[in-house]
């Protein structure tokens, strides 16, 4: 893959070839990772309020909801960490990105469901507090805002500020983008 | 092109491979050392949730309890007047089921430790079908229990079989029929939750909690009439701790 004959050294190939992108890149992984650790960090004390914030979209079995309420704080904070640090990015931003679109069905169908309920997103249990109106349409919005950010890494994962690079996990990815193949899948990570 | 420079450009090859082959080596050591990392600090934060959301388990020992007029519920050993914890849910909520369900073993311990003073109220936050009417008969029915311990079975078996938001649920049937699972034996209990006896006294008493206490919601936890934030009150160990704080 790496062509070596042509006389280039290895390390001049895990250069980033666009710097502009990949600060952009590294950009979207603050923001995402941002939201990902904040969300996750509120929940992750109280186990029992995030069972039940799954329980109130009324979308899974008992005993699947109790395995998100407990899971998914962790998965949230773990992926973010990554993300912050640029380690496994592209893989921790498609997570992220299935956890949003993951978010966005959630929400949807509350709202398509007429369910009145918070989203559970930073904490609590799902109940709106009295005289509080569902806030769907911002959530909504601010998880498709970080869906955009997800999709944008993983296309373009090279990013600098990252620890991908300083270990030397993107050299692939980069001859691959060379090959033409945009950022395409590199099966040896 | 001479052999000499074939020779010259196949050592350079082999060389390339060599260092090739290394860096490979290397990047594949330390892509298993960082997976390992990541997969401990994962194991980590799981176990600490896991623990954060763990019940205590009942020690069954035995401590007073005492239905009050008011329809109060007072769980506390004698002498035992402070610090309150103030209980206020409704039967028919979702979070409160699940409340009772994490921390409802830590109340019930720590007042038998003597070391807080439990007071339950059960009010109706529902002002919409079907869960309003299922929260008033099943709260109505739990006002015909008028032994202590055996209002307290009923409370547990009302949570353990709280119908779905979205269904008429706790029926008359049902009810008399939970009660006697749960050992009640107070005189003409059928009736008294056939007849609904103690509606009008349940949502007199509802209205003015709510009002008086300002309550956002349910559960509601109030320790020594302050509110607890539903992170300590979910997490039965935090919950332990601040009450203990609270008796020192």
């Amino acid at each position: 893959m790496v062509q070596l004959a042509s006389g280039a050294s290895v390390s001049e190939r895990l250069q980033p070839a666009k710097p502009v992108l990949s600060w952009v890149t590294t950009i979207a992984r603050v923001v995402l990772a941002g939201v990902l650790i904040v969300a996750g960090a509120l929940k992750i004390g109280a186990p029992a309020l995030s069972v039940q914030a799954v329980r109130a979209y009324e979308l899974l079995p008992d005993s699947v909801a109790q395995v998100v309420g407990y899971g998914l704080p962790v998965l949230e904070i773990i992926t973010g960490l990554l993300l912050l640090v640029g380690l496994f990015t592209r893989v921790a931003a498609g997570v992220g990105g299935l956890l949003m679109v993951a978010f966005v069905i959630g929400i949807a169908s509350a709202w398509a469901r007429g369910l009145r309920i918070d989203c559970g997103c930073f904490g609590g249990d799902g109940t709106l507090a009295a005289g509080q109106d569902p806030n769907y349409f911002w959530e909504l919005v601010r998880d498709l805002g970080l869906l955009v950010c997800a999709a944008w890494i993983v296309v373009k994962p090279a990013s600098r500020l990252s620890l991908d690079s300083a270990l030397g996990f993107t050299g692939e990815r980069e001859t691959s983008d060379e090959d033409g193949a945009d950022g395409g899948e590199d099966d040896r990570v | 092109m001479s052999k000499r420079t074939t020779e010259a450009a196949r050592a350079r090859i082999a060389a390339q491979r060599e260092a090739l082959r290394k860096q490979e080596q290397r990047k594949r050591i330390t892509m298993i050392v960082t997976i390992a990392v990541v997969v401990v600090i994962a194991a980590v934060f799981t176990v600490w949730t896991v623990r954060q959301g763990t019940s205590e388990e009942a020690s069954g020992g035995s401590v007073p309890v005492t239905v009050e007029k008011d329809g109060t519920v007072v769980m506390a050993q004698p002498g035992v007047t402070a610090p309150v914890v103030d209980v206020f849910e409704d039967f028919q909520c979702p979070a409160c089921k699940q409340f009772e369900e994490v921390s409802g073993p830590t109340l019930k311990n720590l007042a038998t430790e003597g070391k807080a003073k439990i007071v339950f109220h059960p009010i109706t936050i529902f002002s919409q079908e079907p869960t309003k009417g299922n929260s008033l008969r099943a709260a109505s029915a739990a006002r015909c229990v008028t032994d202590g311990q055996q209002w307290l079975a009923y409370h547990d078996k009302l949570y353990a079989n709280q119908p779905s938001e979205s269904v008429t649920g706790f029926t008359a049937d049902e009810l008399i029929k939970w009660g006697k699972e749960a050992g009640v034996t107070a005189p003409d209990f059928d009736n008294c939750v056939r007849e609904q006896r103690n509606v009008a006294a349940h949502q007199e008493f509802s209205s003015k909690t709510m009002s008086t206490q300002k309550l956002g919601g349910t559960p509601t936890l109030k320790l020594n009439g302050k509110e607890l934030d539903t992170n300590v009150a979910f997490v039965p160990s935090s919950l332990r701790e601040a009450v203990e704080s609270a008796g020192k």
